[in-house]
């Protein structure tokens, strides 16, 4: 037993990694007063993290009895979960609005390091006592981070909002598991999917139960009808949390999901082509998550239409592209998960750098009103050509890596049999075109009314942006790797 | 010996209750004890099964739910703390520069 | 069912003698009410205001970390019933754990979260 427990030590080292360096930052905090060293000493933990992330490349094992499942599948998504936390710290040095002198930034650095942390197990959990925990960790630590600049009013707010449906939202999910646990008689998702598969169980409880559960992972990657915490919290967080939140928690949200649906609910005898599989015969998972699917991405798209506030449209459109992601679950087949994979990593690269732009205007400006773009492709050139990319690959125009995102998940559908959706999918697209527009016309066709003189940006900022800019059109062009590593990663511990 | 129906429908009343507190309440502070409601509702919930099967992973569970709702009453608390002084109200129609 | 009527009895029976006491106590005694037998009885001290105010907030902080930590308790109790069995490497777990709480301890305490002033 205690042998057991000490070797399975191996398996969590990214994670005491970032358990140490939280605990690190808090004291550096305390001790040194520092911010850049706080910030040094975060960016240095989350680096040592990947690289003995790395080490578990193609490892494929359960860890402490069955509590966490280290697998291609978790390496991938801990993977875009740490990435995107370090771009977030870089964001973090240059925001005004983080280093506004009024705030205490240390405990900034640690919660990021905790939600982190609370991701990264969300990626791997295969114990629903575990999924509970971890998804806390991060929900508690993003309560916090939403209302970190506390004295401006919008902040608290979206702090209160967050964390009432937060709690909502996670209660409705233990309910959930309360039920499942009552079903079957224990927490661990493997012995669940065994016990429903060889005695069966009532199916209405089931139902209720996967939709309770389907609450808690609805509110974390804000599908419609979860998601009205998301447009509040994204206007009023903090810019670097909002891109965190819309990033990094989505993914791990998606990876939850993923795996608690592929593990527990699938038919352990469906005997159809490799790579696809089916649902406990009678149990309709499916169909609620294609309801889900349409409804998000449509009310996403159509209400981001009437958004003067641009992070408010980008919270939107991030809704939107939930339910994008939401139709690659809906094809039960490899190519599905892989194709969300596959959108994971593009959506980070694209959405961080409309964020990242965001934040460097109103850095300049103070403001975040789409008219504060107006006349801004004279006044940053460089800047506006950027954002007009990201916002070309958040459509899923080509040449952008977004066109290869939609790409892969389209024609998983298409594989599948499932035309309509896809058409419902396509259909949204042009509809988020034409907010895109909109930020698009104010930028290159419209006369700033304001000040006219050029903006200036730091040398690290202009780094920061080509880190980003780079991949969103790199992988538009020569994504073989990508989509190899995606397919690959599609392995689940103990699934075929 | 009460028989298992009782105490699941006892939690599944106190967790209606509780939801329906959260929803229709105003009041920040109660709620969260509505919340806390709901939680309670799941603990109890876990703990019937647990004993009914004879099985201590439920009753693992509840020790952490416990630990979480501490924890989230606390950050909650502090919330309404930071927009009391804001805004001078803990009413939650009136929290509402933020919408649509 | 029958055997609990003794009970609904018993019940019946206290809350009837509980409810007669009271009225007759009103109905029959003598009411002679001076500002001293109005006042709050707090131990015997004469009351110096109003207890109807509202704590200062400065409560609300040392309540809140006193939960945190209050609340943690409860993993030590398993580990306590536990403890034979589990021996040297349960003891270094829950250190590493109280360790962990240490750190959040000596951060509020420099914070100054638990100065009243």
């Amino acid at each position: 037993m205690i042998e057991q427990i000490l070797s399975n030590m191996w398996y969590i080292r990214p994670e005491i990694a970032l358990t140490i360096t939280c605990l690190a930052a808090i004291l550096a905090d305390v001790f040194f007063k520092r911010k850049a060293l706080v910030a040094g000493v975060v960016l240095g933990g989350l680096l040592a993290s990947g690289v003995l992330l790395m080490e578990q490349y193609g490892v494929s094992a359960p860890a402490f009895s069955h509590m966490l499942a280290v697998d291609p599948f978790s390496v991938y998504f801990r993977g875009v979960i740490l990435v995107t936390a370090m771009f977030v710290v870089l964001f973090s040095l240059s925001s005004v609005e983080i280093n506004n002198p009024r705030l205490r930034v240390g405990e900034y650095y640690a919660l990021i390091v905790a939600m982190t942390l609370g991701m990264t197990l969300m990626a791997g959990s295969s114990n629903m006592l575990m999924m509970y925990l971890s998804l806390e960790l991060t929900s508690l630590s993003s309560y916090i981070l939403a209302g970190f600049t506390k004295n401006a009013p919008a902040s608290a707010e979206a702090s209160l909002k967050y964390v009432i449906f937060g709690a909502l939202s996670s209660g409705l999910m233990l309910y959930g598991i309360s039920i499942l646990y009552g079903l079957t008689g224990s927490l661990d998702i493997y012995a669940i999917n065994h016990v429903l598969m060889t005695m069966g169980a009532n199916r209405l409880a089931l139902l209720i139960a996967g939709v309770l559960i389907m609450a808690g992972f609805g509110y974390k990657i804000s599908a419609v009808p979860f998601h009205f915490w998301t447009p509040d919290v994204y206007e009023g967080a903090p810019v670097t949390i909002t891109a965190f939140l819309s990033v990094a928690s989505k993914a791990a949200g998606f990876s939850m999901l993923m795996r608690f649906m592929k593990v527990t609910f699938i038919d352990s005898t469906f005997a159809g082509p490799v790579g696809t599989w089916a649902l406990i015969p009678g149990f309709e998972f499916t169909n609620i998550l294609i309801v889900l699917s349409v409804l998000t991405m449509t009310l996403g798209n159509l209400v981001a239409v009437w958004q003067k506030n641009v992070k408010r449209l980008l919270a939107y459109s991030s809704i939107a592209h939930a339910g994008y992601m939401l139709m690659g679950l809906v094809v039960l087949g490899n190519d599905g998960f892989a194709a969300v994979l596959i959108y994971f990593v593009i959506y980070m690269f694209m959405n961080l750098g409309a964020f990242f732009v965001v934040m460097l205007v109103s850095n300049k400006t103070g403001s975040e009103h789409i008219d504060t773009y107006k006349g801004l492709g004279s006044r940053a050139p460089l800047l506006s050509v950027a954002m007009a990319i990201f916002l070309v690959s958040l459509t899923g125009l080509p040449p952008t890596a977004g066109f290869i995102g939609k790409l892969y998940l389209f024609a998983a559908l298409i594989n599948a049999k499932m035309i309509w959706l896809a058409i419902v999918g396509a259909l949204n697209s042009v509809v988020s075109l034409y907010y895109y527009v909109l930020i698009f016309r104010n930028m290159f066709l419209r006369e700033g009314t304001g000040s006219t003189e050029p903006l200036k940006f730091a040398l690290s900022d202009n780094i920061i942006l080509f880190l980003l800019l780079i991949p969103t059109l790199v992988l538009g062009l020569y994504f073989t790797p990508l989509v190899q590593f995606a397919q690959y990663s599609v392995a689940m511990f103990g699934v075929r | 010996m009460i028989s298992i129906e009782y105490y699941l429908l006892l939690s599944a009343f106190m967790f209606c209750a509780g939801v329906v507190g959260v929803l229709v309440r105003r009041n920040a502070i109660v709620v969260f004890m509505c919340i806390e409601l709901m939680l309670n509702a799941v603990n109890l919930t876990l703990i019937t099964f647990s004993a009914y099967f004879g099985d201590p992973r439920g009753q693992v569970l509840v020790f952490f739910v416990m630990v979480v709702a501490a924890a989230e009453a606390a950050v909650g608390l502090a919330i309404v703390i930071a927009l009391f002084r804001n805004k001078l109200t803990v009413n939650i129609d009136e929290i509402n520069i933020l919408k649509w | 069912m029958a055997s609990y009527i003794p009970i609904f009895l018993m019940l019946a029976a206290a809350a009837g003698l509980g409810i007669i006491l009271l009225t007759l106590h009103q109905v029959l005694g003598p009411k002679h009410p001076t500002e001293e037998k109005l006042s709050t009885y707090e131990s015997g001290m004469s009351p110096i205001r109003t207890a109807r105010e509202r704590f200062s907030v400065k409560y609300y902080m040392v309540a809140v970390l006193f939960i945190l930590f209050d609340i943690e308790v409860v993993f030590l109790y398993p580990w306590a019933v536990n403890f034979r069995a589990l021996g040297v490497f349960g003891y270094v777990e829950m250190m590493i754990f109280i360790v962990i709480l240490l750190v959040g301890y000596y951060y509020i305490l420099r914070k100054g979260a638990l100065k009243w002033d």
